[in-house]
């Protein structure tokens, strides 16, 4: 147990406490036993739930009120991104990233099956012709906003792909993917953060699972010849920048504060292919990357090129990277608000281990031993994973295997271990059931606030009526303002949130509605302009060989085409552009029996290609709600049969 | 019987003998006696024949040393093997090695380089490893990757000089299935034995206190952990992603976090145990499903069990729980029977009656209601159990089963506690 003050096993509901509340009074009229009893009541702990619902705290956001912060949520294998409100944790918008889409049309529209392939290596896109032209699937973990001097500044959220080695990027202005690019020379993208300063700058992705390069099938079952990779993508350009090689694998990152440094998990520097090689070690490391070497290496020719990029090797012994020793099987990496310290989360050891920043220089020129970066080791339970900050010297750790939240302090932290008799460990709080990564309000910036915790838990079992054998993940809100955590809210999602972030309103300001001059659909600017045609207001249907060029507005509640008409065989496309421009009026368009669906926002342009290879009567419609007679909101497309 | 040849290798004092052994097995016995000075061990161990065994007479002998061919390294009190505070003091690199009744000290403390006192490393398969004193080394014993040992009756005593995360544990597991770890004396390391991905080995009547964990278990399936004794220790029993256990008999006295911790044990029977004096926990269940729990005694603990995050499908009959603050810390919305076949756990604030005489208390228990909470806040309210008060509280929270979420309910409780020997 915890320092925490011994609360009652958890129980719900207001009953409960009325049930408290006469406790005192049966006991009252007990006589004797007043003095024992009666006094109890005011100190019965009440249940949370019912005191945040109650007292109104500040995790009550009520009908018509807005919330302080976005929370951006990865998705894990959904492989999307999510928007919530914090603190209602009222999910507000799905952004598809990685997935189909079936409701915006993602991975069917001309403009997002660009932004999906275009990235993507030569040999990949080739791979891909025959299995429909995209992958349909991804594995989005870790969501994080870009930075300008050490906080949030509201361009854009990157995210990764384990499943398909690729890394997306949101912008925020109107909360849609506009890059994915696979990272060459990898097989998975697991960590993922942005450089904090000056500016992001690199976006820095670990390469978890070890291959050989290249990569090509001549060399298989022999690990001694497997790498992993790190990677420095530009998050301007969102090509790659470099890449290094190290020893062992690569698992969480972060960077510092100064635009120096980027440091990285290993959990398996024995490099073994099964869990009895990869537990051998005592120790496995923290590497870390020291960017201006990089950069001095890469100007210097120090690198090989591997599918176009330019490769440094940054094994032990190089001058690009150190080697921490950390306990086996380290896991989450959290730079502290306070721009000094990286906790490096034991995972299999119950201890978490600080880095203090400052000693890297002194590490990189041999001063100093690696484990004298080390400033603080706390015990804090079984399983730390992951770290949050509240910006006022205390850090809260996940602990997976005790299934709690512990709150330690730095600077208790950093004495005990220099040698004084005091315990870091400030509180410790239950959550429901065994936490992965957490995140406090603007925690991973310089400007974390201390207000909210969220704890994303892997498992939610019995935390909601049963919804069959696929439980949701349960993610709890903890109210981290007082000096005693308090558990106010639970939030079920479906599959399966890795990691969250979560920003203050003031730093996210997407637009209303889209620019007409927005660059997403510029191949359908193009486009029209060669036919001719008035992209805005088209009512056009452009023959061009077998090629059919369909252009309509939407206005609410009419296309401007009622109907069209195409030869059987053809390939055509439908561009639609929305010329409602009022807040939150979206239409869509969508081809009965011919699996197309798009989303069309306000001022927006969506494109879909498809062949008209069935004959006959074939109705769109506008599936998005958007007005009174929203179901007469259609028309027909003719398919002239061949025969005919 | 004797034959003593003149020993003259690398002029040190090696005296080497044959035993013919009459009457036992054609293969003869060498034994080789040595003393200290220079390198004269290593050269006796490298020139040994197959089976010998190697005798050293008092005193200090540097090392590192290390054992490649089957042989049995003995000594007596005040041999020592010192390794000067740098790497392996010790490394058995044979089948079928017995090392027994050295003093094994002074390893390096690189944990990066696993520095060991006694380092059994993969050829190590049958090792014995016994009557040691294994002192201020990083790990103690190491069996890495190395089969079928039995260690036996050794003391392992820590480097305290080392922060306790910095330290190594006493007696390391990896990957060293069929391992027999008995009667040994475990402190001041990290933890006492710690086993990753080890199968089919028995930890029996050891003995640790003023460690992390006594016993930390991972991914180690179809084992025994049986009368064992932690005292003072951060955790008695750590027992963790591990099935088909049996655990029995083992005592936790006074450790801080937890006695036991089950966290996905799976499928084990955990008999006759106790926990007592606790700062925390007497046991902690953890995601652990369709284990049996039976004969235990977990007493005065600030919780006596905490169970939680859907532990499914376990048998909790025949225990006792006695004068824990909290006497279970339910976690859950499921309702849960602590009784099997009509025997259900002895509750020492159980205030119930046992008219019939049969040992069964007349009315069912659940831990955790009202009642407990007040006594447990205040326990002079205790006098005051038979009170019409508590009772018409009582009486009320019977009456309104809606106002639980879910919870344990022993249908039959015991009037007694299980009778288990002091420890």
């Amino acid at each position: 147990m915890s320092k925490k003050k011994h609360d009652v096993p958890e129980q719900t509901g207001v009953t409960r406490r009325d049930l408290i509340g006469s406790t005192a009074k049966i006991a009252t009229v007990g006589g004797v036993v007043a003095a024992g009893v009666a006094g109890v009541s005011p100190a019965a702990p009440e249940p949370r739930q019912a005191r945040a619902a109650t007292e109104a705290g500040s995790a009550f956001v009520g009908p018509g009120q807005l919330d302080e912060y976005y929370g951006f949520w990865s998705s894990g294998q959904a492989g999307e991104v999510r928007v919530f409100g914090v603190p209602s944790m009222r999910e507000l918008l799905r952004i598809p990233v990685f997935n189909r889409c079936s409701a915006t049309g993602w991975g069917v529209t001309n403009e997002s099956r660009r932004i999906m392939t275009e990235g993507l290596t030569p040999e990949t896109r080739k791979f891909l012709e025959s299995r429909g032209g995209i992958y349909t699937n991804g594995d989005a973990h870790h969501p994080h906003m870009s930075f300008t001097d050490g906080t949030y500044d509201g361009r854009y959220v990157w995210i990764n792909d384990k499943a398909n080695t690729r890394v997306a990027r949101i912008r925020c202005d109107v909360m849609k993917v506009d890059k994915i690019v696979e990272i060459p020379n990898a097989n998975d993208i697991h960590g993922l953060r942005p450089q904090k300063y000056p500016r992001t700058g690199y976006v820095f992705c670990n390469g978890e699972h070890e291959i050989p390069l290249p990569n090509d099938g001549s060399v298989l079952n022999d690990p001694s010849q497997y790498i992993a990779i790190f990677t420095a993508l530009d998050g301007d350009s969102m090509e790659v920048a470099w890449q290094v090689i190290v020893d062992g694998n690569l698992d969480n990152v972060d960077a510092d504060y100064q635009g120096k440094y980027a440091v990285s998990t290993c959990y398996n520097s024995e490099m073994g292919m099964n869990l009895e090689e990869m537990t051998a070690a005592e120790q496995d490391w923290a590497v870390v990357f020291n960017i201006a070497r990089i950069e001095q290496g890469v100007k210097d020719g120090d690198y090989t090129m591997h599918q176009g990029v330019k490769v440094l090797d940054g094994r032990k012994g190089s001058p690009y990277t150190r080697y921490i020793p950390i306990s086996t099987s380290p896991h989450g990496v959290n730079t502290a608000p306070d721009g000094h310290h990286i906790v490096i989360n034991g995972k299999l050891s119950p201890t978490v281990s600080v880095i203090d920043v400052r000693r890297l220089d002194d590490l990189f020129e041999d001063k100093i031993a690696p484990r004298d970066v080390i400033v603080a080791e706390p015990e804090l339970g079984l399983g730390p994973l992951h770290t949050a900050y509240d910006g006022k010297g205390n850090c809260f750790t996940t602990i997976f295997l005790d299934s709690q939240v512990c709150k330690w302090n730095m600077d208790a932290a950093i004495r005990q271990y220099n040698g004084e008799d005091v315990d870091p460990i400030v509180e410790k709080i239950d959550v429901h059931y065994q936490p992965g990564h957490n995140h406090t309000s603007m925690g991973e910036t310089k400007e974390a606030d201390g207000k909210w915790l969220v704890s994303l838990n892997k498992f939610s079992k019995d935390r909601f009526i049963n919804v069959g054998p696929l439980k949701p993940e349960c993610e709890q809100l903890i109210d981290i303002s007082g000096d005693s955590m308090e558990l106010v809210h639970d939030g079920p999602t479906f599959s399966e949130p890795h990691d969250c972030i979560i920003v203050h309103r003031s730093k996210v300001n997407p637009n209303q509605i889209w620019d007409r001059e927005d660059p997403t659909w510029e191949e359908a600017r193009q486009q029209a302009a060669k036919d001719g045609v008035d992209l805005d207001w088209g009512e056009d249907v452009i023959r061009d060989g077998n090629k059919v060029r369909v252009y309509m507005y939407s206005i609410a509640p009419a296309f401007s085409l009622e109907t069209f008409e195409v030869n059987e065989g053809d390939e055509v496309t439908v561009y639609i552009t929305n010329q409602d421009d009022v807040d939150d009026l979206s239409h869509g368009w969508t081809l009965s029996n011919y699996g197309v669906a798009m989303e069309v926002a306000p001022q927006a342009t969506a494109s879909v290609t498809f062949t008209a290879d069935r004959p006959g009567v074939h109705w769109f419609y506008c599936q998005w709600f958007c007005h009174a007679l929203h179901m007469e909101m259609r028309g027909r497309m003719f398919v002239k049969p061949k025969s005919a | 019987m004797h034959l003593r040849r003149a020993a003259l290798a690398l002029g040190a004092a090696v005296a080497i003998l044959a035993a013919a052994a009459p009457g036992v097995r054609a293969a003869s016995a060498a034994i080789i006696e040595v003393s200290p000075g220079g390198s004269a061990l290593q050269a006796a161990l490298d020139a040994a024949p197959a089976g010998a065994v190697v005798r050293l007479a008092p005193g200090v002998y540097p090392g590192p040393v290390t054992i490649e061919r089957t042989l049995t390294l003995e000594g007596a009190p005040g041999v020592i093997l010192d390794g000067g505070g740098a790497g392996r003091v010790l490394t058995v690199a044979a089948p079928d090695v017995v090392v027994r009744g050295l003093t094994v000290r002074n390893s390096g403390t690189s944990l990066a380089e696993t520095d060991a006192g006694i380092f059994l490393d993969k050829p190590a398969s049958g090792a014995l490893v016994e009557g040691n004193r294994v002192e201020n080394n990083l790990f103690g014993i190491y069996l890495h990757g190395a089969r079928d040992a039995l260690v036996r009756g050794n003391e392992v005593i820590g480097n305290r000089s080392l922060r306790m995360s910095e330290r190594g544990n006493g007696i390391h597991l990896w990957a060293a299935r069929g391992s027999v770890v008995e009667g040994n004396t475990v402190r001041y390391g990290r933890d006492g034995i710690f086993v990753t991905t080890s199968r089919k080995n028995a930890f029996r009547g050891n003995s640790f206190s003023d460690l992390r964990f006594a016993i930390h278990y991972m991914y180690t399936h179809d084992s025994e952990v049986s009368g064992n004794v932690s005292r003072g220790n951060h955790v008695g029993y750590a027992l963790m992603y591990s099935d088909r256990l049996r655990v029995f008999d083992n005592r936790s006295a006074g450790d801080r976090d937890h006695g036991f911790l089950f966290n996905f044990t799976n499928k084990s029977r955990i008999e006759g145990n106790r926990v007592r004096a606790g700062r925390d926990k007497c046991v902690f269940l953890y995601n652990a499903n369709r284990n049996v729990l039976s004969g235990n005694l977990f007493e005065g603990c600030a919780i006596g069990i905490h169970f939680t995050a859907g532990s499914e499908g376990n048998r909790i009959a025949g225990n006792g729980f006695v004068a824990n603050q909290t006497q279970v810390k339910y976690v859950g919305t499921r309702h849960v029977e602590w009784s099997a076949d009509g025997v259900g756990n002895y509750w020492s604030d159980n205030p119930a009656f046992d008219l019939d005489g049969d040992g069964i208390a007349d009315a069912p228990y659940r831990p955790n209601d009202l009642v407990d909470q007040v006594v447990w806040r205040h326990p002079l309210a205790k006098l005051l159990l038979t009170s019409p008060s508590v009772r018409i509280l009582r009486w009320a929270h019977d009456r309104f089963p809606s106002i639980y979420p879910g919870g344990v309910t022993d249908s039959a409780p015991l009037m007694r506690p299980p009778a288990l020997g002091e420890g």
